[in-house]
């Protein structure tokens, strides 16, 4: 059966004692959508994406990928995550990184060397795979984290702020390989405050403020003419 | 299938577990140091006592000094198991292995149970190689041969896997070096009041009460119910080293504490999934 929706979240809510981090919050996003979460600091963009992983539980609602709900291991077989704040255990390489990632989806030991090598080409590390992350740059790092998200061709790339941390030129390309992939059909949810990189990739976005949604919709549906995503985000979150 | 689906990413996360605590500096080095200890005491062997006059024969000399080295390691390597599982969920939280781990599909009591298996595993071998180190001794130099002292080593590897479950649910709850702390309070705790006991029940300590007009107590107190359900880590040492003396069997009370033991395993270990289950991963 395919799903026409990849994720979904139905009246979601997350309190942490008082704070409410995210607020009665419902949208899907479908097969193939390469969409935005935009949102100030704190207005509960990370808190979505740990619920969508089960590395946090709602309050109230529910949230499904691919029809599956988020609470079961299996609904994550086909999910790449980077994580805001990459980090990657020092003892490792990234080369060693990427494999532990490739024999944590259950790829067989050939298939994950050509993969590795495919990625390591991808993310534009070739040389340095084998140093040990300490030696690696923040942008580095990410890169390797980017790499580990797309292992075992995912359908679902979820990004928390990927070029954080990067130069002009790493966040161009990372830019071109998102292009590319959302080319290739794969799903793509980005959180990102880069709102002029996020008008150039993404065809959908939601603004949340204060954990609540302001607008989910497209984006040439929410930028009238004459403006910018950055124009119609601070109107929305100033009020 | 279904099981062995489960079951492999349990030895995946175990061999990383491994991988990653023997890659530690610390770990290489309180791991020559301790070898480096047990070696040096092949040196008691080889001395002569004498007690009432009498020379000791060697057997006795190295039964009874192999007991004495089986109990410190024992309880040096838990006090080791403590200090690697309290840091273990902090370590992995901090340099990404968590969310790279359970962001793939694996449920978070197969990553648990693989922590728990590795950081065991780890302990195990390490006390087994200590233990290997004075079986070797007694058997190479002193041609004393103890195959019972390896068994009684594995019996050991229960108390391990007690602190390492009790250790990492403490570690969730509150500071690492707090839930080290607690671990270390409670092996101590068990060990003095077992002490105390062993000594209370000695022909001396008997003979003192029953000259002082007293008669030992056998009405049920609090604290006898307390010493009575307490974690029994000594009793299961001693219960293992009798392996070594080759005592004779003592009835159904005498594994009491390898039950009472097991019995904890499973009861904190069943606490921690539940705890770990609702935990949020940063």
């Amino acid at each position: 059966m395919v799903c026409l929706r990849m994720f979904e979240l139905k009246n979601v809510t997350k309190r942490y004692d008082s704070l409410v981090a995210v607020d009665n919050v419902s949208f899907s996003v479908k097969t193939g959508e390469c969409f935005a979460l935009l949102g100030p600091n704190g207005a509960g963009k990370t808190t979505i994406v740990k619920m969508l992983l089960d590395f946090t539980r709602p309050t109230s609602g529910s949230l499904s990928l691919n029809g599956i709900p988020s609470i079961l291991a299996e609904c994550r077989q086909s999910i790449g995550y980077l994580a805001e704040n990459h980090h990657i255990p020092s003892c490792l390489s990234g080369w060693q990184y990427l494999q532990r990632c490739a024999e944590l989806l259950d790829i067989s030991r050939s298939e994950a060397i050509d993969h590795c090598r495919h990625i390591v080409e991808l993310i534009g590390m070739q040389g340095r795979e084998d140093a040990k992350v300490g030696t690696y740059s923040k942008g580095m790092i990410q890169r390797f984290g980017l790499g580990a998200a797309l292992m075992g061709d995912p359908k679902l790339l979820i990004l928390d702020e990927p070029t954080s941390g990067l130069d002009p030129i790493g966040i161009r390309e990372i830019r071109q390989l998102l292009e590319s992939l959302k080319g290739q059909g794969m799903t793509i949810f980005l959180n990102s405050h880069l709102l002029s990189e996020v008008e150039k990739i993404c065809d959908t976005a939601a603004i949340i403020n204060r954990g609540k949604l302001l607008v989910k919709d497209a984006i040439t549906a929410i930028v009238k003419d004459g403006e910018t995503l950055e124009d119609v985000f601070v109107r929305l979150v100033r009020g | 299938m279904e099981t062995s689906k489960a079951l492999l990413p349990i030895a995946r996360i175990t061999k990383y577990t491994l991988i990653d605590d023997v890659r530690q500096r610390s770990f290489v080095v309180m791991f020559v140091i301790c070898a480096i200890c047990v070696f040096l005491i092949r040196g008691c062997y080889q001395g002569n006592y004498i007690v009432n006059g009498q020379s000791l024969d060697a057997r006795t000399v190295v039964g009874a000094l192999s007991k004495v080295t089986f109990h410190i390691i024992g309880a040096g390597v838990m006090v080791i198991a403590a200090l690697l599982s309290m840091r273990i969920f902090r370590r992995d939280r901090n340099e990404g292995m968590q969310s790279c781990i359970l962001s793939k599909p694996i449920a978070r009591w197969q990553y648990v149970m693989g922590k728990i298996i590795g950081l065991w595993v780890l302990s195990v071998t390490f006390m087994f190689i200590l233990h290997g180190i004075v079986f070797l001794i007694t058997s190479i130099n002193l041609k004393v041969f103890m195959p019972e002292y390896i068994i009684a080593s594995l019996l050991c590897s229960i108390n391990l896997l007690f602190v390492i479950i009790a250790t990492l649910l403490l570690s969730l709850t509150m500071p690492d070096i707090v839930a080290f702390l607690c671990v270390l309070g409670v092996g101590t705790v068990g060990f003095v009041a077992d002490g105390i006991a062993a000594a209370s029940q000695s022909q001396i300590a008997l003979a003192i009460v029953q000259q002082s007009g007293g008669h030992p107590q056998s009405d049920v107190t609090w604290w006898k119910v307390v010493y009575f359900l307490w974690p029994k880590l000594l009793g299961v040492q001693q219960v293992a080293s009798s392996l070594i003396g080759r005592e004779s069997f003592r009835g159904f009370g005498h594994f009491y504490p390898l039950i009472n033991v097991l019995l904890y395993c499973l009861i904190l270990g069943a606490v921690l999934f539940k705890r770990f289950k609702n935990e949020d991963i940063v």
